[in-house]
């Protein structure tokens, strides 16, 4: 493979600098996951120790935990094929001729503009998202916004990064997250000052480096008491990589009287294993809302959390699934009532077309004393083909009987009579379809920024052409 | 009556091992028997780690401490020895067709309709159909399709068995009025195994009463229950399971309806007694036509724990299935429903429905509810829903306002919750009788 | 003294160390942390697992299961997936005696 020759023509110099201090072996990419590889990631962060420490502790987590045995399949993703850690340098190094055709028409058809494909199908490097960071982050230090990549949050705020890393999602909470406490790399770390209401999205997008396309971000956000803002990840062009594991943890901290959105459109291809831990811990007064659109990869095992812990606490999550063939998207929510007056709601639309599997599995969980909690849990399913396949799995604990808490979902095709309709107003079957499409998934859609709103109608359209016959 | 085992102290193998061996029962029952037993024996026990048992905690139950009971009935005994509470609730010929009474498994009672009887159907212990018409037993029974998480409970079940009925129906007979079996318990730490084998002909149609009731016992009681339904082509089966043990006993009841072709299946099950009581009803609809409304009610109250889990398996298209399971639970009781529906790929128009509502009348009862679906076959309509909450406030200050005091107010709105369940219960004697029970338990003067 | 029940030695646990004991069938666990000696019930909040098989880091216990954290001095919840706090209950020394007073 090309890559170690590239490094060791481009990386020496580099790498001797940041080993100065150390007596550390010179860097390799590897397959595979072990302690010298863990090791070598936080050397070249140039990680405080405590973070090493953190990390091969987790390592440990990691392999004495087992497969999970629910949810997807999981059997043919093999870990030992995995580059773990890969230089930013390396990314760049793939070229566009490799990047499938079908992506490439995906592009062309939503009008992606030229320079955002390359960054999109992870073979380009700089281009003007950068710019329009750098003009952004200005205003936002004035009003003493943080929105920087994870390790400088690490560096340029230890303290107010060691006081929430990890306590939203230990390590041991799951293997997966075991996995990204030890290899984590790229992200963003995000701080919100108090009653500081943030109007314009922050996009991950803008942070644009191949380290944020990394398969193990790991994000921290915090937001203080009455502040506001709204933070998205991701986009609907389908996201290319020769990399077919991406496992993420999103740790997020609102404060009371806060409001905070974190929204996420992800469409990977079809060779992805995506599973990812989101997670919200939600104090008194405060909202959280979670947008999660999954529309692609070949399993996505994904439940982004409330924990509502303060009184008055508001949750929400808002899910649209779509699996097309081959693909399982095993995504969900959980809500967790742990005070008084809390409310939470959960929206879950799933379409599956062809041989794709949504599977939806949710948590409610009251606890005792969380007098007044109400929860709400609506959960749809569209199946397009004879042959595609839906699950739900709700779990629903209830230890305090002040409470009102419902659930509902249902399954059903398009319907003949809809569809007969629309036909009968001059539309191709196909463009019914897409209608009919559309409309299930409206009330979600209609919270996305409108630029991704236009996207993903225009990839359902995509996706509905030779839906039929 | 005959006496359970003695207290024991062996190993389970020792224990009931040596009794499954010492049983002279008919070959066919004899060898559905040792079957079962060698299938206990390579099972594990159900633990909390498994899905299906996760909230319903088995590690303390240990099935060597209890003395299995035997299948043969001391002829002395009879009705006149059943406490009076028991033998009124046989009814008269006028209002049942058929009953039957278990004493700890051993079957003391037996009486059907000549006019039925003249007309083929059989209603009799499970080892005398063994002996005169083997074929029914051996298409039918133990042939149900048992669940994974079912089978070490079920395997102990048939190696175990005390004693059970068959009733079958032949093809065009309408049996007019209910077939009632009382199962009494009253042995101390006793294993009880009971079995109901239902067979349908063509067009028949019958509804059976499986009534449960013993005083409260001290030393705990394992009762053990199968179930097995056949429904044949356009037959209509309506099936009641009444469990109103007192404390002192842990019940599980595995029970399977096959509906075929065209035939209705309707079942209601109602708990209210025992200190933990499992209930496991599947239904599987087998061809198209077939129909399956199940219903359930529960209230709990002190410290029992009732686990409800349910399948509606639609195996053949154009199939319908309406699950209706609603509890309450006062005292620290706890409830559990997990609720399967699993459509097969090319169950084509399937029509399923599952509604689970739980009502908490106490700070410290606990309600868990998992409905599940998972759908293969694309036209289709399902849904499910759940809801877990208090008395309607509303409502409860307008019965207040009435008049009502609070507690009476609160009983009535019980009362009412459960009648959607027993409003679905076209048997005006029956549907009275769990009423009663139910405000019994609850505290209303019956 | 009173109410105060001799349930282990000092030399039984280490510093750094976690103890399962139990008082009158209240499973409770015994924590080391520098001199002092804790005593909280062994048992998460989130869910039921035994904390006397997690470890001790700094000023908490930290439960094996998935890693919930809980303040040694007051039970209090540090890390999600706890939100609730466990009971903690008296704890002394003496003369090598670990001794606990449930509430």
């Amino acid at each position: 493979m090309p890559h170690n020759e590239t490094i060791a023509d481009l990386g020496l110099d580099e790498y001797k600098y940041h080993f100065v201090t150390d007596e550390k072996p010179i860097f390799k990419a590897q397959k595979g996951l072990s302690e010298e590889v863990v090791r070598q990631i936080s050397a070249h962060k140039g990680e405080p120790e405590w973070m090493l420490a953190f990390r091969l502790k987790a390592l440990e987590i990691f392999a004495s935990k087992p497969m999970p045995d629910w949810g997807g399949d999981l059997s043919t993703l093999n870990l030992d094929e995995i580059y773990f850690y890969l230089k930013p340098q390396d990314r760049m190094e793939r070229s566009w001729d490799d990047v499938p055709q079908n992506i490439k028409d995906t592009f062309e058809r939503l009008g992606i503009p030229e320079a955002e494909r390359k960054i999109l199908a992870g073979v380009g490097a700089q281009f003007e998202s950068e710019m329009v960071y750098h003009s952004l982050k200005e205003e936002w230090e004035e009003q003493g916004i943080i929105f920087e990549s994870i390790e400088d949050g690490l560096r340029n705020y230890p303290e107010l990064f060691r006081e929430h890393f990890a306590t939203i999602v230990p390590p041991q909470d799951n293997k997966f997250a075991a996995l990204n406490s030890a290899v984590w790399s790229g992200g963003s770390f995000v701080y919100i000052p108090k009653g500081v209401k943030v109007e314009i999205p922050l996009q991950a997008y803008f942070r644009v480096n191949a380290e944020q396309m990394g398969q193990f971000e790991r994000t921290l956000i915090i937001v203080e008491e009455g502040a506001q803002a709204h933070y998205i990840e991701g986009c609907t062009a389908p996201m290319y990589s020769t990399e077919s594991f991406h496992s993420g943890v999103i740790e997020i901290v609102v404060k009371k009287d806060a409001r905070f959105r974190y929204t996420t459109i992800q469409n990977w291809s079809n060779n992805m294993y995506n599973l990812v831990t989101q997670r919200a811990m939600v104090h008194e007064g405060a909202t959280m809302e979670w947008l999660d659109g999954n529309l692609g990869s070949k399993l996505t095992m994904k439940y982004p959390s409330c924990f509502l812990v303060g009184e008055g606490a508001h949750g929400e999550i808002l899910s649209i699934a779509y699996a097309g063939d081959g693909q399982h998207q095993d995504t969900g929510g959980k809500v967790i009532h742990a005070a008084p007056n809390t409310t939470s709601q959960i929206v879950s639309k799933s379409i599956s077309k062809g041989t794709g599997r949504s599977s939806y599995r949710g948590l409610c969980k009251v606890y005792d004393g969380a007098v007044g909690a109400k929860s709400n849990v609506e959960c749809d399913a569209l199946l397009m083909n004879e042959t595609s396949r839906t699950d739900t799995y709700p779990y629903i604990e209830i230890d305090e009987n002040r409470s009102t808490i419902g659930h509902e979902a249902s399954v059903s095709k398009v319907g003949e009579e809809q569809l007969f309709y629309l036909m009968s107003r001059g539309l191709s079957e196909e463009e019914a379809m897409t209608m009919v499409v559309r409309g299930f998934i409206e009330p979600i859609a209609k919270e996305l920024p409108l630029e991704y709103a236009i996207e993903l109608n225009r990839l359902i359209e995509l996706e509905m052409e030779g839906s039929v016959g | 009556m005959t006496e359970p085992g003695p207290a024991p102290a062996g190993t389970v193998e020792d224990v009931l091992g040596g009794w499954v061996r010492e049983r002279r029962d008919p070959e066919l029952i004899a060898a559905r028997r040792r079957t079962a037993w060698a299938e206990y024996l390579s099972e594990p026990m159900p633990s909390r780690k498994s899905e299906e048992w996760r909230y319903t905690d088995l590690s303390d139950l240990d099935p060597s401490a209890f003395g299995p009971v035997g299948t043969e009935a001391d002829p002395a005994d009879s009705i006149e020895d059943l406490p009076p509470a028991v033998a009124e609730l046989l009814g008269s010929e006028r209002t049942r067709s058929a009953v039957m009474v278990q004493r700890n498994g051993a079957i003391v009672h037996v009486r059907l309709d000549p006019e039925l009887a003249a007309r083929g159907v059989e209603w009799a212990p499970i080892e005398d159909v063994a002996s005169r018409q083997p074929e029914i037993l051996e298409e039918h029974l133990f042939a149900s399709e048992v669940g994974a998480w079912e089978r070490k409970l079920w395997a102990l079940h048939v190696a175990a068995l005390s004693n059970g009925y068959v009733l079958h129906v032949p093809a065009g007979v309408v049996v007019p009025h209910p077939v009632h079996t009382i199962r009494y318990v009253d042995a101390e730490a006793a294993l009880v195994s009971t079995h109901s084998l239902i067979v349908t002909g063509a067009g028949a149609e019958v509804t059976c009463i499986d009534e449960y009731v013993s005083p409260d016992l001290a030393a705990g009681t394992l009762s053990l229950n199968g179930v097995e339904i056949f429904g044949g082509r356009g037959a209509v089966v309506r099936y009641l399971a009444l469990q109103r043990y007192g404390r002192g006993i842990r019940h599980f009841s595995m029970q399977h309806a096959n509906t075929g072709r065209d035939s209705t299946l309707n079942g209601l099950n109602v708990t209210l007694g025992a200190d933990l009581a499992r209930c496991d009803v599947s239904s599987h609809l087998l061809g198209p036509g077939a129909d399956s409304e199940m219903l359930a009610l529960w209230f709990g109250d002190d410290d029992q724990h009732f686990d409800h889990h349910t399948l509606q398996n639609h195996a053949a298209p154009h199939a319908h299935s309406d699950l209706l399971y609603k509890g309450a639970l006062t005292g620290t009781a706890r409830g559990v429903f997990r609720g399967m529906i699993r459509v097969a790929e090319g169950a084509q128009l399937t029509d399923a429905y599952q509604t689970n509502r739980n009502l908490l009348l106490s700070d410290d009862a606990k309600a868990t509810t998992l409905p599940s679906l998972e759908i293969a076959a694309d036209d289709v309509r399902c849904s499910h829903g759940a809801t877990v909450g208090q008395v309607d406030e509303t409502q409860l200050f307008y019965l207040m306002s009435r008049g009502l005091t609070r507690p009476a107010a609160e009983r009535l709105l019980v009362l009412g919750f459960f009648d959607e369940v027993l409003g679905r219960v076209p048997l005006d004697g029956v549907r009275d009788r769990i009423r009663a029970a139910i405000e019994q338990k609850i505290g209303l003067p019956s | 003294m009173s109410g105060f029940v001799s349930v282990a030695r000092l030399e039984d646990l280490p510093e750094g160390g976690l103890l399962p004991v139990e008082v009158d069938g209240v499973k409770v666990v015994l924590a080391r942390a520098g001199d002092r000696v804790h005593a909280l019930h062994d048992r998460c909040s989130h869910e039921e697992f035994p904390l006397s098989d997690g470890e001790i880091v700094g000023n908490q216990v930290t439960c094996l299961l998935h890693g919930a954290r809980f303040d040694l001095e007051t039970g209090a919840p540090r890390a999600l997936p706890a939100v609730r706090p466990v009971p903690v209950y008296e704890c002394r020394v003496e003369d090598g005696e670990i001794r606990v007073k449930l509430g």
